[in-house]
């Protein structure tokens, strides 16, 4: 059995690759690459996840790794792109009010602020300023805020709909560090989210193109049954 | 038993919906779908012992308590009138072509599926259950708004999704610190909303504190509260009326009631203290911004969303001053607002038929001579105005008077503040009817106006939901009013 030290060096690199995939959310242009930024980040997550079971083998954390494993390394990102490859789009360069740089800049002061407010937040609660568990809060809650960014400041749906889905990410590790949620309602949550993601995205389809154009991409998709004659 | 017979009728509507392609059958299914509904809601209501404890209900995900009866019975009897009102108004969109055929079993087996989401998160114990709820009617009202498939409505159901659910997220992370909070306290970490009233006096009021405002952030966004309010008038303008309406009367109280059940947690601490002035600052903003909107508007729908973002402001407000007096006022005007509210789109809607513009889906609606063409929806959107901007009989007039009775009591600068903005917003909307209806054209100059027809079943709501109204406000019937005593009982205000 590993000890805990290292498990617990191993997920302060997991936090580093983190903060690497999200910071690459941010600025980069290229589709592609942020659904497999995405995609790597959920995979961190259930990295995290099961170091965090083998330290207290918890079963919850077992079965969190597993859904995420399945739904959002998976699934999620596999149905994102072949929805890109449909509506051929690649590259999202229009950024609505943020550069790539200053949205980068913007996300380090949040990352410090939420540190601060945590520190006061957290100081009368046992698990103290520094611990694992403090920093895992601190990440999940600027994760969080970074995928809003992401939503609010890109234009093309697409892209804001991975940045909704990294604030889940965020929340999700919250969660992780800071209580011990129910499986159930993680479950829950992960089908809500693959509900909004269709939707948004087969929405988005239709954002770039005529209305005509726009139901035959529906009827190939079959979501819109044939009309009767 | 009572939430698997919900379920089993929604099931059974859904298979026929899916089975068939008539649209009057599947109209059919849903207006029959909403009435059982509302006489399952009516029996439970009559009949059994609230809070109701049987199989599956009270065992720690869904209860049945008398805030969550009394709001299934406004949805209810909302999605009834408003399924009615779809068959003739929907028949119209299929006839035009903005609607097309195929979409038609998606748009009903959303609808169906949106009742019983909505009745299911009324009746959840566990707020994380609640919550879930909650983001499926976000997600399935979408579907109902882009159902046209029109660019505007997409863009406008796309914008609803994102700020709602985004913010949903907050609303999670909220529970999360409750959930915490609570395991401090009990050793074991619960979501259950009667259980967690239960201990609630014991719990740290700074969490409390913290976790309300992420609550808040999520809910208000559901309810169009400022500054989170921006998606409403688009979605609920470019919506077909008879989702507009069960977006402004049902899906809005979604959001108030979530705030409630958590403001009631709250209420048991010392936090509170913090938390009341917040929440008069955000309704106070909330009724401010919609007013000043209201006042230049020429957009009928947009107007009367507009309104419907004041009146969350008022209960705001109204839930700020957490008198028992106070919470129950505020509760009448949660039914009086969802009644109104969905009779006034109904009227508008057809207003938006008959009137609107032949060139661009954004233009403003060209009204010209109401009274010859749509005596009835003029009407409508008069009276429906004046019970909205609180006219006695009307029960508003009874709700906002009381309401700011209370508020007088706490402070008379902030209710001076409330009255100047309550009567901007009537201004608003007066003017808006004094100069649009009064747009005659010459007597014997050529029309090119086809009258729109308009089919009985959408004049039968409208002309059924103002009587109930003016039957509140004239009789306010004592079983109703020991109903609302007993919700603010179990809210322990």
């Amino acid at each position: 059995m590993i000890d805990q030290a290292t498990i617990e060096g191993i997920i302060r690199i997991l936090f580093v690759c983190i903060i690497i995939t999200a910071a690459y959310i941010i600025s980069t242009r290229n589709l592609l690459t942020v659904v497999s930024v995405y995609s790597l980040q959920s995979l961190t997550l259930v990295g995290i996840a099961l170091a965090l079971w083998s330290l207290d083998g918890s079963i919850v954390l077992l079965e969190i790794a597993v859904i995420t494993l399945i739904s959002k390394v998976i699934i999620i990102p596999y149905f994102i792109a072949t929805i890109q490859e449909k509506i051929r789009i690649k590259r999202d360069i229009e950024f609505h009010y943020l550069s790539p740089t200053t949205s980068l800049i913007i996300s380090m002061a949040l990352m410090l602020a939420i540190y601060l407010a945590f520190t006061r937040i957290m100081k009368d609660s046992p698990n103290a300023t520094g611990g694992l568990i403090f920093f895992g809060a601190v990440l999940g809650i600027s994760l969080m805020l970074m995928g809003m960014m992401v939503t609010f400041s890109r234009k093309r749906t697409i892209t804001k709909v991975l940045g909704f889905l990294s604030m889940e990410n965020g929340v999700l590790l919250f969660g992780m560090f800071v209580t011990e949620l129910p499986f159930i309602i993680e479950f829950l949550i992960v089908i809500d989210l693959i509900i909004l993601v269709i939707l948004t995205t087969i929405l988005s389809v239709g954002i770039d193109s005529t209305l005509e154009d726009y139901h035959k991409r529906l009827h190939r998709f079959h979501l819109l049954e044939e009309e009767e004659s | 038993m009572i939430l698997i017979a919900f379920v089993l009728v929604s099931i059974i509507s859904l298979i026929i919906i899916a089975a068939t392609h008539n649209h009057r059958h599947m109209n059919t299914v849903c207006i029959a779908q909403a009435a059982i509904f509302t006489l399952l809601a009516s029996f439970v209501a009559l009949f059994l012992q609230v809070p109701v404890v049987s199989f599956f209900i009270g065992n720690g995900f869904f209860f049945i308590d008398h805030l969550g009866l009394f709001e299934v019975l406004i949805a209810t009897v909302i999605f009834t009138c408003a399924a009615v009102y779809a068959r003739g108004y929907i028949e119209g969109l299929l006839e035009s072509g903005e609607l097309e055929k195929g979409s038609l079993k998606l748009f009903y087996m959303a609808w169906a599926l949106l009742l019983l989401v909505i009745v299911l998160a009324f009746f959840s114990d566990n707020l994380a259950l609640f919550w879930i709820f909650a983001e499926l009617t976000t997600i399935l009202s979408a579907m109902l708004i882009a159902i046209l498939a029109a660019r505007d409505n997409i863009d406008a159901a796309i914008k609803y999704i994102f700020v709602a659910s985004v913010s949903m997220l907050f609303a999670f992370v909220g529970f999360i610190f409750l959930f915490e909070t609570s395991r401090v306290k009990l050793g074991t970490g619960t979501l259950n909303w009667t259980e967690l009233m239960q201990h609630a006096a014991m719990f740290s009021p700074s969490m409390m504190i913290a976790s309300f405002v992420l609550v808040f952030i999520g809910f208000a966004a559901k309810s169009g509260i400022f500054p989170f309010h921006t998606w409403l008038p688009e979605a609920h303008a470019k919506a077909p009326s008879a989702v507009s309406a069960i977006l402004s009367g049902v899906l809005l109280n979604v959001g108030i009631y979530g705030i409630i059940r958590v403001y009631a947690l709250v209420h048991q601490t010392t936090a509170f203290e913090t938390i009341a002035p917040m929440l008069a600052v955000f309704g106070l903003l909330t009724i401010g911004i919609a007013a000043f909107s209201m006042l230049p508007q020429k957009n009928l729908k947009k107007l009367v969303a507009f309104s419907s973002v004041e009146n969350m402001g008022i209960m705001l407000v109204g839930l700020a001053i957490s008198t028992p007096v106070a919470i129950f006022w505020v509760l009448l005007h949660i039914l009086a607002h969802s009644l109104t509210k969905a009779s006034l789109f109904f009227s508008s809607g057809i207003l938006h038929r008959q009137f609107r513009s032949r060139f661009s889906s954004d233009a403003v609606d060209e009204i010209k001579d109401v009274f010859r063409y749509q005596p009835l929806a003029v009407w409508g959107v008069i009276l429906g105005g004046l019970a909205i901007i609180g006219m006695p009989p009307f029960p508003i007039f009874f709700t906002e008077f009381f309401i700011m009775l209370q508020l007088g009591t706490v402070s008379l600068p902030v209710l001076a503040v409330l009255m100047i903005l309550l009567f901007i917003a009537a201004g608003g909307l007066g003017y808006f009817v004094l100069t649009t209806f009064t747009q005659v054209s010459e007597p014997d100059a050529p029309s090119d106006i086809e009258p729109y027809r308009v089919p009985a079943s959408m004049k039968v709501p409208i002309i059924f939901l103002l009587a109930l109204l003016l039957l509140i406000g004239i009789l306010l019937p004592a079983q109703g009013m020991e109903f609302l005593n007993q919700i603010v009982m179990e809210l322990k205000f």
